[in-house]
């Protein structure tokens, strides 16, 4: 293969490296979402014989929002082999085990609770995915000068208990 | 579905070093047909042998043509290409014409293709105008500068607008209408 050639079939098959930021989004849709990154479906050259999925960092894993009552109702099961080892774990309690949990075939997704994500990798970072959803802003966020000034829709009478 | 391609060799269409383009050379360099005197299977190879033979020779000065009789065996034409490769077709109750076609093809092809598929029906060198894609190509000059992880580059595109935003438009239009009103009076 010619000197050029060679350098374009570098240039063609080169891996990127995307950023997600997964704070407030629903893992089950970024998945969807990443996975085509992952796989190189977002490529012209994809073929499923060719070897050109890109690598993908992922962080605030620690942030992911499920939907509805995912949190309480999805249960993770687990099996030690021995009699009576079977487990069930709920997701708010597997996310707080381990954050970045993945499966072992995805062995180019790289994910991490937080901002901290070492500089080897984060020098490799040419792009980045855009969230699905916006993040909220939470009353806390908010200045005490602009929670006074918010539009009240009616005035609560003065006996009214706040919970 | 059948199987048999999963023992043909796949190739793509080539041309020894560029032949045909401003000369030409024959690759068919040997050619030997073998027959037999009284079989009637060689019928159609002594016919042309007897009546189209030398014509042959004629237009193809480029190509050798043994001969060679051999009792109570069917009729056999061996060809010799440039490359070395050799192809022998069996040719057992073929007539004058069959035998005229098929060194007709082994005259034209530049080697021996049997047992093999051709990946493509085309080959190019230069299969691009544009250039092969990279993934840099089509891509936004502004990510170059970009430091990430990026804010700006992490909202998505399009959002609509929430009910609560609608409303504070809607209260700030009213206020402005109100501050208006009292400008006039």
């Amino acid at each position: 293969m010619a000197a050029l050639k060679r350098v374009q079939q570098w240039a063609t098959f080169a891996r990127i490296w995307h950023v997600f930021d997964a704070s407030w989004q629903n893992p089950f849709e970024s998945a969807e979402l990443l996975k085509k990154y992952l796989m190189g479906l977002h490529k012209p050259i994809y073929h499923p014989m060719n070897d050109c999925g890109d690598h993908v960092i992922v962080i605030n894993s620690l942030d992911i929002a499920l939907p509805g009552d995912e949190w309480k109702k999805r249960v993770y099961f687990h099996h030690t082999g021995y009699p009576g080892g079977a487990t069930w774990t709920l997701a708010w309690d597997l996310h707080k085990k381990d954050p970045t949990l993945r499966r072992y075939t995805m062995e180019r997704l790289h994910i991490f609770p937080d901002l901290n994500v070492p500089q080897s990798l984060m020098k490799n970072v040419s792009n980045q995915i855009r969230q699905i959803r916006p993040v909220p802003k939470r009353l806390d966020a908010y200045s005490e000068k602009e929670v006074k000034e918010f539009p009240k829709i009616i005035d609560l009478p003065k006996d009214y208990i706040l919970r | 579905m059948s199987n048999r391609h999963l023992f043909l060799v796949p190739k793509f269409i080539t041309t020894p070093s560029q032949n045909g383009v401003g000369r030409y050379v024959c690759q068919l360099q040997r050619v030997v047909l073998k027959f037999c005197k009284n079989n009637g299977g060689s019928r159609g190879m002594r016919e042309f042998i007897e009546h189209d033979l030398i014509n042959y020779t004629k237009d193809n000065p480029g190509t050798v043509v043994y001969l060679k009789p051999r009792r109570h065996r069917g009729p056999v034409i061996c060809a010799e290409y440039l490359n070395g490769e050799k192809q022998s077709i069996f040719c057992n109750n073929f007539s004058c014409e069959e035998i005229a076609k098929w060194l007709n093809l082994l005259l034209t092809q530049s080697g021996n293709h049997e047992g093999t598929r051709l990946r493509k029906m085309w080959h190019t060198e230069n299969p691009s105008v544009q250039g092969p894609w990279t993934p840099y190509t089509f891509r936004d000059p502004t990510l170059n500068l970009a430091k990430f992880p990026n804010v700006d580059l992490s909202t998505p595109l399009s959002c609509p607008k929430t009910a609560t935003e609608h409303l504070l438009e809607l209260f700030e239009k009213q206020k402005n209408e109100k501050f208006e009103n009292e400008k006039l009076d």
